[in-house]
């Protein structure tokens, strides 16, 4: 029983991920809940170990989850409010910086087309140089005028429904236990044990993954952050966490980081390309680290499939869902991995669905022992 | 420090709990954090808790009842024990998630408390004292029940199940 999602066939195989996909497609239609709630599982997985140790103190559940949100809620304006001036006078600027970003990667490819070109006369006679530099500029005036536009604007409709995800949190440390016994407490004796690991195996999944998530982030972070600062790139710390932020969507968030950062490095250091080869070496060696050694040591392991229907699943989410999909794919095919497993468990133990039958057979003798033939 | 947050009185469901061997070494401050783990479950006569080489999941105490722990669909003659009331049993799924070796079930309408072993291993990581103290008892019970078991065996292979019944489980 312990290892139903492990032991699935691919039967249980399809059904996880037509059940995934559907999941994913009814997420693009509601991220304004979705993001939030994304979000608060997030909040809930590492305040969660605050509210236990209140706990152990003698504080009851409703009080400890009370005092960790709002002091969490306190930190986070205690931050965030000195920060907002910089940030205003960031936004203000951020225009003309990524104009100036962009344009340094446009005068990177440039240069590089121009020196292919050099040792290649065919492509010079097709004008290849031509061709792709009216390409780069068609790309990045409509990034510009559109895709840029679009997600600033997306990100301001999201904030307010953002101020939903401490709220989320807050009930889920509160009441979440409260909730979970309630729901445990409809199930038939006959299904008990089943549930109970059920939701371990839901609840671990979703923990060890939000929480390697948050470590794989740390330890990229750190390691882009002295990587990009060894080289000479400015605002390496910003670079680093941001990049390191990217990689949350999987496949393409290692190449949008690395992208970000040479636009970076080309415009400002447009006379030296060894820089931009340089950062491209440092995300191929995090990159490396990442699949041999931190991600086996963080998230590996939370998710209990095949690694062909997970990869699958990647394509599939990013397919039906976009960036959505590409980032929630994986954790949320863990968790319905977790709960097909064990309902086909039962499904498929008559002897549970038989004792079930029992248990009800005996309750209906109980309430019907007055009634006459 | 944090007195004024504390609860005032004892509530009637503590006071039931404290009863019980497995956590009669805590306090009342322990005692509402294991209640927020513990899953009553009620089973009426007859009824199967759980069946023999089944995986266990759960610990069970019994609240109110008896419990008939038995070879597997042979509750007259492959009788083992008889498990009373304040009573634990189902305590080596908790330690190493072994499958049953009995099948347990209900001698009369029974109310149990489960702990799940999930729960257990959770209590270990956030509550090292409690988990301390209850693993504590399961040594203390397990070892009175080898007890019995030693001299019952010491009195003839007819008198194991007697003996084990007549342990202090």
């Amino acid at each position: 029983m312990n290892d139903d999602a492990t032991r699935a066939g691919p039967a249980l195989w399809l059904l996880t991920i037509a059940i995934t996909t559907l999941l994913l497609i009814a997420a693009t239609k509601a991220l304004w809940l979705v993001v939030p709630f994304l979000v608060a599982i997030i909040l809930y997985y590492i305040l969660l170990p605050m509210v236990h140790r209140l706990i152990a103190w003698g504080m009851r559940r409703q009080v400890a989850a009370a005092v960790v949100a709002g002091g969490a809620t306190l930190l986070a304006i205690g931050i965030l409010v000195p920060l907002l001036p910089w940030v205003a006078s960031q936004s203000v600027a951020s225009g003309q910086t990524v104009f100036r970003y962009l344009e340094g990667g446009r005068a990177l490819i440039d240069r590089m087309l121009l020196a292919i070109e050099s040792q290649f006369e065919f492509l010079a006679r097709i004008g290849l140089h031509d061709q792709m530099s009216k390409k780069a500029a068609e790309f990045g005036d409509e990034f510009l005028q559109k895709q840029l536009i679009q997600i600033v604007n997306g990100a301001v409709a999201w904030l307010p429904s953002l101020l939903l995800a401490p709220f989320i949190a807050f009930f889920a440390l509160r009441d979440g236990r409260v909730f979970l016994k309630r729901l445990i407490d409809g199930v038939p004796n006959a299904f008990f044990e089943r549930t109970i690991y059920m939701f371990d195996r839901v609840d671990a999944t979703a923990r060890n993954y939000f929480q390697g998530l948050l470590t794989l982030t740390a330890v990229d972070s750190l390691f882009l952050t002295i990587g990009l600062w060894i080289i000479g790139v400015p605002n390496a710390l910003l670079l680093g966490v941001l990049a390191a932020v990217f990689e949350w969507v999987p496949v393409v968030g290692t190449v949008v980081g690395c992208v970000m950062v040479v636009l970076v490095a080309a415009a400002e250091f447009p006379s030296d390309p060894w820089i931009v080869y340089a950062v491209i070496g440092v995300f191929i060696v995090n990159r490396m680290l990442d699949n041999f050694l931190f991600i086996p040591m963080t998230i590996g392991r939370s998710i209990r499939m095949h690694p062909l229907p997970t990869v699958l699943m990647v394509f599939i989410g990013g397919a039906v869902a976009g960036i959505t999909g590409l980032v929630l794919a994986l954790p949320l095919a863990g968790v319905v991995s977790a709960i097909v497993g064990a309902i086909a468990g039962i499904v498929r133990d008559p002897r549970l669905r038989a004792r079930n039958a029992y248990a009800r057979a005996l309750q209906v003798r109980r309430v019907t022992a007055d009634f006459s033939e | 420090m944090l007195g004024f947050l504390r609860t005032q009185g004892e509530h009637p469901r503590i006071a039931q709990i404290r009863l019980l061997t497995l956590f009669a070494t805590l306090s009342s401050r322990e005692l509402r954090i294991v209640d927020g783990l513990l899953h009553d479950r009620r089973y009426l006569k007859d009824e199967v808790v759980f069946d023999q080489g089944e995986q266990g999941q759960a610990l069970y105490v019994v609240l109110s009842g008896r419990i008939l722990i038995c070879r597997q669909g042979d509750p007259v003659t492959g009788r083992i024990a008889e498990i009373p009331a304040g009573a634990l049993f189902g305590e080596l799924a908790l330690l190493d998630g072994a499958p049953r070796v009995a099948q347990a079930r209900a001698a009369e309408d029974s109310m149990l408390a489960a702990l799940s072993r999930a729960d257990f291993t959770r209590l270990v990581e956030t509550h090292g004292a409690i988990a301390s103290k209850i693993a504590l008892q399961l040594a203390r019970d397990l070892g009175r029940k080898l007890v019995a078991v030693n001299a019952a065996m010491e009195k003839g292979p007819a008198a194991v199940n007697t003996g084990i019944e007549k342990g202090p489980l």
